[in-house]
């Protein structure tokens, strides 16, 4: 019977411990049922049932662990099809966001200890951001599988109410973006990269560096900067919310870029941008009258090319905003979200 | 052969629902696993053992149907399964529901 003792144990072994001994028994009975019948000779003589009935009908009976998983209702995923669409979709949201962030964070850091190192910072970033990414990915899954295995937190996609379900539940049509995801969130880090450079030497503190910026400039227009930087960055962050030229945010963007028009203008035409110290350590060939002529001139072209593109920016965002205005009025009102 | 296959999954989820009426409808007198394996095969129903037998435990996992050990006519202790009061009330309706579809599918398919 040896090989009926395997068989039932290897079903066993794929069993939940509560229900194995009496599966185990209930399969054992109804083997020696079928086998009692197959050979056709009564237990009570004694004889051994012949080998090869017990091997035809275990192989009928199939894979044990096929047979197991009939019986055993419990889960073999870690996360079923009622909670992986949530679970995919929010661990993307949480790395999109949580990543870019980290690497960035890092990368600053890692510069604000060394300005030069730059290929040094992006490793670093690279390597963190990975780090953290698995750490999120990791507890993130442990998170879900304990939700798949517990009760306490109903599943909304596994049970569908079927009966309280209203066509009021269906989500809008997305409407489509005028302002890109990606172009605003470059913009942002460019910015924030902007402003974490110039900081830099305050950040630093030291006086081992020479700053690019005359040190002057501290006392009113780069603090200004900042002012108008952050505004800059709140009207990013509600261009991501919102993606479309809206009047309210057409006009917002016209204010703040004549601002930076008119600061920028200012800013070169009145002061000495560039410190003094960094032009007399530079090693040129050039005197230093000449060298500061030339450094004045490429000041004035960035400046310039800045303003530039800051027109072209009220331009095109009042170029949107009628485009988007014309798209609006041609919805029919009952269709238009209430927001 | 495709299609042999195909035929072959068909059949299996036509069954499926279908075998948990005809076991129960034969369990109104209590029965063990292989005497009702029998019983089914008699009447043109053939099942596998190893469909029938976790069949029988998720059905009584369910309430519909009762078991236990007991020793009859002095052979081998074997489980034993009865239709439950519940079981019967459940077996009622689909057997309404039965007849019902049976009626609309031979329409449908004379």
């Amino acid at each position: 019977m040896s090989l009926i003792d395997r068989y039932v144990a290897e079903v066993g072994r794929h069993l939940p411990e509560k229900d194995r001994a009496d599966i185990e028994a209930e399969i054992r009975s109804m083997l020696e049922d079928t086998l009692e019948e197959r050979s056709e000779r009564s237990r009570q003589n004694g004889t051994p049932v012949d080998e090869k009935i017990i091997i035809e009908t275990l192989e009928e009976l199939g894979d044990p662990r096929l047979l197991a998983s009939r019986y055993a209702p419990a889960k073999r995923y870690l996360i079923g099809p009622g909670w992986y669409d949530v679970y995919i979709k929010t661990l993307q949201r949480v790395l999109f966001i949580v990543l870019p962030i980290f690497a960035a964070v890092t990368f600053m850091l890692t510069l604000a200890e060394d300005p030069l190192d730059f290929i040094d910072a992006v490793g670093e970033a690279v390597g963190s951001a990975f780090d953290v990414g698995l750490q999120i990915w990791f507890w993130m899954t442990l998170v879900f599988v304990f939700m798949e295995r517990s009760d306490a937190i109903p599943n909304e996609s596994l049970n569908p109410d079927t009966r309280a379900w209203t066509v009021a539940q269906l989500p809008e049509l997305p409407r489509k973006r005028q302002i890109s995801i990606a172009e605003t969130v470059m913009n942002i880090a460019t910015e924030l990269f902007l402003m974490f450079w110039i900081a830099l030497p305050v950040i630093r503190g030291g006086s081992d560096s020479v700053p690019f910026l005359h040190p002057d400039l501290w006392n009113f227009w780069l603090p200004l900067f900042f002012v108008i930087m952050g505004l800059t960055l709140v009207h990013e962050v509600f261009q991501l919310k919102i993606g479309n030229w809206t009047p309210a945010l057409t006009i917002t963007n016209v204010i703040l870029s004549l601002i930076s028009i008119i600061y920028i203008a200012a800013l070169v035409l009145t002061q000495d941008v560039i410190n003094p110290a960094f032009l007399a350590m530079l090693d040129s060939s050039l005197d230093t009258a000449r060298l500061r002529e030339v450094a004045t001139w490429s000041i004035d072209i960035s400046a310039a090319v800045i303003a530039g593109i800051y027109v072209w920016e009220i331009v095109h965002s009042i170029r949107m905003a009628r485009q988007f205005n014309k798209q609006e009025s041609e919805i029919p009102a009952s269709m238009q979200k209430v927001s | 052969m495709e299609n042999d296959e195909l035929v072959q999954n068909m059949l299996l989820e036509l069954r499926r629902g279908v075998l948990s009426i005809a076991v129960l409808s034969q369990l109104s007198r209590e029965e063990y696993g292989y005497s009702l394996l029998k019983a089914l095969s008699d009447l043109g129903m053939e099942i596998d053992q190893s469909t029938l037998y976790p069949l029988l435990r998720r059905l009584e996992s369910q309430g519909l149907l009762q078991s236990d050990w007991r020793i009859v006519d002095e052979a081998r202790p074997r489980r034993y399964y009865v239709i439950s009061p519940q079981g019967r009330a459940v077996l009622n309706k689909l057997k309404g529901e039965w007849s019902a579809m049976a009626e609309t599918m031979k329409k449908m398919l004379s």
